[in-house]
């Protein structure tokens, strides 16, 4: 039954190529074929990067690598879901920082212990997306220009907790208990990562979520049809807003994981990352109008990001992060971060 | 009177009136604020938030974004910075530089107006695509040692404190902002935002009206890199990033909605100012700049939320004007054919 209802919503979907969209719809008319094509995109990326330095497929290096872009994997399979209703999320970046740093304060300077940090992480981030939620789903405020506006807020909040600290923001708070480090760190194997472990983990709920469980359909229709899925009985303004917590919520997520991988808590991890999130959820056949969207095509697709992120380096030598990333150069980051440095300049 | 009352019930106005609300309460708190060289130091600091807002407004009016922006400011300022650092003619340079802005513009309204590509998406592909550019055309070095002639002509003053460049700007502003209200043309570009199939059935062509709009974005872009590196004298691989989003916050300041066909380009030059000063009145108010970002989010939080508050109660009131007038209607239509039937 379930699966009769959702080849009715896809049909409806494809014949009602919505305007602003039509280029998109029709490349990704079906999402099998689409996620078999980026299947192929990720072997002949194997096959090239393989080919240019045999040092790419060593298990070793290879899990290593890829835990960089393990932020982008988890959180982009919660934006997803964020799409499918027809909204967006790119505070989700800002909301990895505020994590890492709750964690690092709390432990260090509020006296927490480390898991008790964790669940305050967790819980004020959620609030975090909860609000940004609340106004876009109740309030009826552009989902681009509220979540914009919390990306400048809870970045900035981030920064103004970092600053409670007895540390220094720059530096970062390390200096994390073991049971923590395991985490991000621990290998089955000494190979496989357990954090890659917790991503599959993730994967598979969220697609049980999205594809077989009622919350699932609330979601898509909530952005195939709004007003049907009211007349239907489904609350789509609550709907919305839980989309913009699930996505919170893997933020969190990911920003335990960085920052138990890195050992260390800073206000400005995965401030980089939105970027690479938005592309992700969109190669993965996610419609932006809203209405349909794959968490397998989502995931296939930010594996094929990251194995470039990762690949290009190593293989060709082409740098693909941006060379002033905020965290190597101290310099480049006060200029970025304020405008205090241009005013010293007239002043002067 | 009327002229009065227009002005007040302006968008653009409320805007200005939270800039001189903000700028009288850093006064009361710190009363040595209120000079004319610190007032208009705000100003002064605004001029490449200004005009790449004013472009960003362009996209806006349309009903699209582009977030290209910021790398697009970065790739010009870094072409430009070469080229006068390498002994170039200046007028060449700005020629080159607004070239390039301009090609930028025209491929991200060909990707959004022709080929229907959503335009975030495209304008994010594209805003990756100059970053990596520019990091290739610099070769992740700063760019520096630029003509000095050239950093002091930022410094030059032409009314009062306000430097050549802000004057500049808001001139440019003015100057659109009446061929916006005034022209025929000038008016396509709300009209497509508002309802493209119906501004295409009046007779304007949409899709030159969208590669104009993404072209004017782009030069405005262009210049604002330009300029800035006049003013700050050096540029760095990072120069621009966040550009975009700061010039997005400062049009929705100014009562452009993301919807496409609401606002003017007086609005997002205020709201630039607003967006540009706010960690200079920070460290007046003895705040450290790390509240910025905060202040930042909240303010814009605070006027999108009310202005969509605000909207819903008027949409809901005329809803109700409108019910009301049929209603009555209906009643003397009814006492009409009740008197016509005795």
């Amino acid at each position: 039954m379930p699966e009769d209802r959702t080849k009715t919503v896809e049909a409806t979907q494809t014949k009602a190529a919505k305007p602003g969209a039509s280029l998109l719809s029709r490349i990704t008319a079906g999402q099998g074929s689409w996620n078999m094509l980026l299947m192929a995109l990720i072997i002949i990326e194997f096959v090239v990067f393989g080919a240019a330095n045999p040092k790419f497929l060593r298990p070793q290096l290879f899990f290593t690598s890829l835990n960089d872009s393990l932020p982008v994997f988890i959180i982009s399979i919660a934006v997803t879901f964020v799409m499918i209703t027809g909204g967006i999320d790119i505070q989700v970046a800002s909301l990895v920082g505020l994590t890492s740093i709750i964690i690092g304060v709390a432990w260090q300077d509020w006296g927490f212990s480390i898991w008790g940090a964790i669940l305050l992480a967790i819980v004020v981030v959620v609030a975090c997306g909860a609000f940004s939620g609340f106004l876009i789903a109740y309030c009826r405020v552009q989902a681009m220009v509220v979540t914009l506006g919390g990306s400048f807020l809870y970045s900035g909040l981030a920064l103004i907790v970092s600053t409670m600290s007895s540390t220094e923001s720059y530096q970062g708070i390390s200096g994390f208990p073991d049971a923590f480090k395991f985490l991000g760190g621990y290998k089955f194997f000494d190979v496989f990562p357990l954090q890659m472990a917790i991503y599959l983990l993730l994967l598979v709920i969220a697609f049980i979520l999205l594809n077989k469980s009622k919350y699932g359909r609330k979601v898509i229709l909530s952005g195939t049809n709004p007003r049907a899925a009211e007349y239907s009985g489904i609350n789509t303004r609550l709907t919305i807003m839980s989309t913009y917590m699930l996505s919170a919520f893997a933020a969190a997520i990911a920003g335990i994981l960085l920052t138990s991988y890195l050992g260390t808590a800073k206000s400005d991890l995965g401030s980089d990352l939105t970027m690479d999130i938005i592309t992700a959820v969109v190669l993965g056949g996610t419609l932006v109008t809203g209405g349909r969207g794959s968490v397998i095509g989502v995931a296939l697709a930010s594996f094929a990001i990251g194995l470039v992120r990762f690949g290009m380096p190593l293989c060709f030598k082409v740098s693909t992060q941006y060379p002033g990333h905020p965290h190597r150069n101290p310099a480049d980051r006060h200029h970025r971060w304020s405008f205090s440095g241009e005013q010293h300049q007239c002043r002067d | 009177m009327k002229a009065i009352k227009k002005i007040l019930k302006a968008r653009e106005s409320s805007s200005v009136l939270f800039l001189v609300a903000l700028f009288l309460v850093v006064g009361a708190i710190n009363p040595s604020f209120l000079s004319t060289a610190n007032v208009s130091a705000c100003f002064n600091t605004s001029v490449v938030y200004t005009l790449v807002a004013i472009g960003m407004a362009f996209t806006l009016f349309i009903g699209e974004i582009d977030v290209s922006v910021g790398s697009n400011l970065g790739l010009v300022a870094t072409i430009v910075g070469m080229m006068l650092r390498d002994g170039s003619n200046l007028m060449l340079a700005c020629c080159v530089g607004i070239f390039i802005g301009a090609l930028i513009g025209l491929i991200n309204g060909w990707g959004v107006a022709v080929m229907k590509a959503p335009s975030l998406i495209f304008t994010l592909g594209v805003n990756g695509v100059l970053r990596g550019l520019m990091y290739l055309v610099a070769g992740g070095a700063w760019v520096e040692n630029l003509p000095k002639a050239f950093k002091d002509f930022s410094a030059v003053t032409a009314v009062g404190d306000l430097t050549v460049y802000y004057c500049g700007a808001v001139l440019l502003a003015i100057v659109i902002h009446i061929l916006l209200t005034k022209t025929r043309h000038g008016h396509n570009f709300k009209a497509v935002g508002d309802n493209r199939a119906g501004a295409n059935l009046v007779g304007i062509n949409s899709t030159r009206t969208m590669l104009l709009s993404y072209v004017i974005c782009g030069v405005l872009a262009a210049i604002a890199g330009i300029i800035f590196c006049s003013r700050i004298g050096f540029v760095t691989s990072t120069t621009g990033s966040g550009y975009e989003m700061k010039a997005v916050a400062a049009c929705v300041l100014g009562g452009i909605s993301l919807a496409g066909g609401v606002g003017s380009v007086l609005g997002p030059a205020v709201g630039a100012v607003i967006m540009a000063s706010i960690s200079y009145l920070l460290t007046f108010m003895g705040f450290s700049s790390n509240y910025d970002n905060a202040i930042t989010g909240v303010i814009l939080i605070v006027i999108v939320v009310a202005d969509a508050l605000i909207q819903a109660r008027s949409a809901e009131k005329n809803r109700h004007a409108r019910l009301a007038a049929r209603v009555s209607d209906d009643v003397t239509a009814d006492v009409a054919a009740a008197k016509g039937g005795e």
